[in-house]
């Protein structure tokens, strides 16, 4: 039970900003996931709220407690590593039983709740080897169990599926949503992989450069993208972005020509995510030659260049074409996305 | 398709003979290799059986191998005199347990302040201390007689000459530069992230340490701390300067057995004491020789 609440959180190293002006307020039992490329800050926040990092400045709260000054051991937090740092010298068994152990809680009750950890990450077969014996997807789940074992307050999860191939990051990730649907522990999930955010979370946060761009639902964030950053990151393939002119409520840029658009003149640019848009026979509002086509099995994907950015577009499966044939592209103006050309941010519709 | 399955077959036959004249060669340079490194002291282990006017005979070297004179003085082709010499008549047990206990806290004081040293910088991260670091290879690369001839008058006037603790607290001086960097090494190989996931699973940070990195850095301790045996058990340069006679440690008891201008030795007595005190040292690295070769390669392989 506990809601945990950032006020104005910076981290700095010296002239270095690593996370500037972090508030928010992140309900109990809620699935948050911090989202960013590297270097964001994201990890950074995570690890204060952990304790393994000061704040330079601000406030952090979880539940009623103000826990700046606190140990880590002390905040009632567990948490799973990138590089899940198991203790090498202990088996699966003792592994889970560890924060039992140090935290003494009462010893007779230590072999159940070590079992029925084990049990709901399936790794009953598996509590007498040693970490070496076991698969990358095997430690992964081992260090789920430590986490999970001690029923905390808040569970912090550091991009656990990095370190795992595709496929096994898909049926984990399922794995971690059906555990957080079962604990109703308040979780925060970092991570790159805007995949694993759009399926996960109940919230995401976008970072970049350790500022906060966007907080909101997955839909949110990759229905109303708040600026070009956000738009050329959630989503897959990204969001299209051609930088042009706007005049008199019309979209200009090399082969393209966009009407109806209600925006104000000057430098903008415009996103569009590739299924929105539709490959027709002619009199779409851009003409250009193919840059490239992919096969993905369900759908044809074809590029054009606009200026200097590559444009695609979802077309029927069935749709061929050779390089540099011309193509006609239809971009319904209502599923258009505009950014201010300086700043990058949404402008208003 | 045949030939391709039957090819293997007899070219790895062929692989089984081939290297049989090579393999003999490179026993038979081992087995001379090992003759030739083990050779004193075998001549050591095997002269200490006889008496002086074999083992160091004038006349004929091979009495040594024979034991002419130590046939006509005791009657038997090998004597204990040297070493009932040695432990009896000179007691040399006092030698020996005076360098039990110099060694013991020596490994014992150096390895507390290694270890938790080495931590704390390898954990650090703060410019200091690489600058720590530093300083202490400049203390590791200084000749050890330094350290003994600036303190050997203070020592005086404060009346701490020629007692064990001070010798102690001058080999732990000598020996921690290089605990230091070798503990650091090993816990920079042992990811940040231990330490944080166990602080996270309710430890303090020197539980942590206690229960989570010590048990992973137990190679590396025993091999640091063999160095650090080694280092106190072989001083000669420090505890010939700074013990009195009766506190002498084993290597200067048996330099002292050699003589000197004034008193005339018994160079038996040495010999025997020698081989005493080498014997304890094969038993010591046979019994830690997993943990010292783990410890060795730790560095190489990530764990």
């Amino acid at each position: 039970m506990a809601e945990i609440q950032l006020r104005n959180v910076c981290k700095r190293w010296g002239g270095f900003v690593g996370v500037d002006d972090f508030d928010l307020r992140i309900a109990d039992r809620e699935f948050l996931v911090l989202l960013g490329p590297s270097g964001c800050g994201k990890t950074t926040t995570m690890r204060m709220i952990a304790g393994l990092e000061d704040p330079s400045d601000g406030e952090i709260w979880i539940g009623d407690r103000k826990v700046n000054q606190l140990e880590p051991k002390d905040r009632d937090v567990a948490m799973v590593f990138q590089s899940y740092a198991l203790y090498p010298n202990l088996n699966v068994y003792e592994n889970i039983r560890f924060p039992l152990k140090v935290r003494g809680v009462d010893p007779s009750t230590h072999d159940e709740k070590v079992r029925r950890a084990s049990a709901m990450v399936e790794l009953d077969e598996f509590l007498h080897r040693r970490p070496a014996e076991l698969s990358g997807g095997q430690r992964q789940r081992v260090a789920l169990a430590r986490a999970i074992v001690r029923e905390p307050n808040v569970f912090l999860m550091d991009e656990p599926l990095s370190n795992l191939d595709a496929k096994l990051r898909v049926s984990t990730r399922a794995q971690i949503k059906n555990l957080s649907h079962e604990l109703k522990v308040t979780t925060i999930y970092v991570t790159h992989d805007q995949i694993e955010a759009m399926t996960l979370a109940d919230r995401v946060v976008v970072m970049e450069k350790g500022v906060v761009q966007q907080v909101g639902s997955p839909t949110e964030i990759y229905d109303n993208p708040a600026n070009t950053f956000v738009a050329s990151f959630i989503g897959s393939p990204a969001m299209n972005l051609i930088e042009g002119e706007m005049a008199g409520g019309s979209f200009s840029a090399p082969r393209t020509r966009i009407e109806g658009l209600p925006a104000p003149s000057g430098k903008v640019t415009l996103g569009f995510r590739a299924e929105d848009a539709r490959v027709v026979e002619s009199g779409g509002q851009i003409e250009a030659p193919i840059y490239t086509l992919e096969l993905l099995g369900d759908a044809t994907m074809v590029t054009v260049r606009i200026g200097g950015a590559l444009v695609s577009v979802r077309a029927d499966k069935t749709f061929r074409a050779e390089i540099d044939d011309m193509v006609s592209i239809e971009v319904p103006p209502d599923h258009c996305h505009l950014f201010d050309g300086q700043t990058g941010q949404r402008i208003a519709a | 398709m045949t030939i391709t399955t039957l090819d293997p077959s007899s070219s790895s036959a062929a692989a089984r003979q081939m290297p049989s004249a090579l393999t003999v060669i490179s026993f038979l340079l081992v087995g001379l290799w090992l003759v030739i490194a083990a050779f004193p002291f075998l001549w050591t282990v095997w002269g200490s059986f006889k008496v002086q006017a074999d083992f160091f005979s004038k006349a004929d070297w091979t009495n040594a191998l024979r034991g002419t004179n130590t046939i006509a003085e005791t009657g038997s082709a090998f004597t204990l005199r040297g070493y009932e010499g040695a432990w009896v008549q000179e007691e040399f047990w006092r030698a020996a347990l005076n360098s039990c206990i110099v060694v013991f806290f020596t490994v014992v004081i150096s390895l507390t302040f290694g270890t938790l040293g080495g931590y704390a910088l390898a954990r650090s991260g703060k410019q200091y201390a690489f600058w720590l670091l530093m300083a202490a290879l400049v203390f590791r690369a200084m000749p050890h007689i330094t350290l003994v001839s600036g303190y050997l008058l203070p020592f005086f006037e404060w009346n701490v000459w020629g007692i064990l603790p001070t010798t102690i607290i001058v080999l732990v001086a000598i020996n921690q530069p290089f605990t230091l960097w070798m503990l650091h090494s090993f816990f920079l190989n042992i990811p940040k992230d231990m330490d944080e996931s166990a602080m996270v699973d309710g430890c303090t940070r020197f539980q942590a340490f206690r229960h989570v990195i010590i048990p992973v850095m137990w190679p590396g301790v025993i091999t640091t701390g063999l160095f650090s045996f080694l280092l106190a058990y072989n001083d000669f340069a420090v505890t010939s300067m700074l013990l009195s006679e009766k506190n002498e440690t084993m290597i200067p008891a048996i330099a002292s057995f050699l003589g000197t201008t004034q008193v005339e030795g018994n160079v038996m007595f040495a010999v025997a004491a020698v081989v005493s005190a080498t014997a304890p040292l094969f038993v010591l690295i046979m019994f830690f020789q997993r943990q010292i070769v783990s410890g060795l390669t730790a560095g190489a392989v990530k764990g």
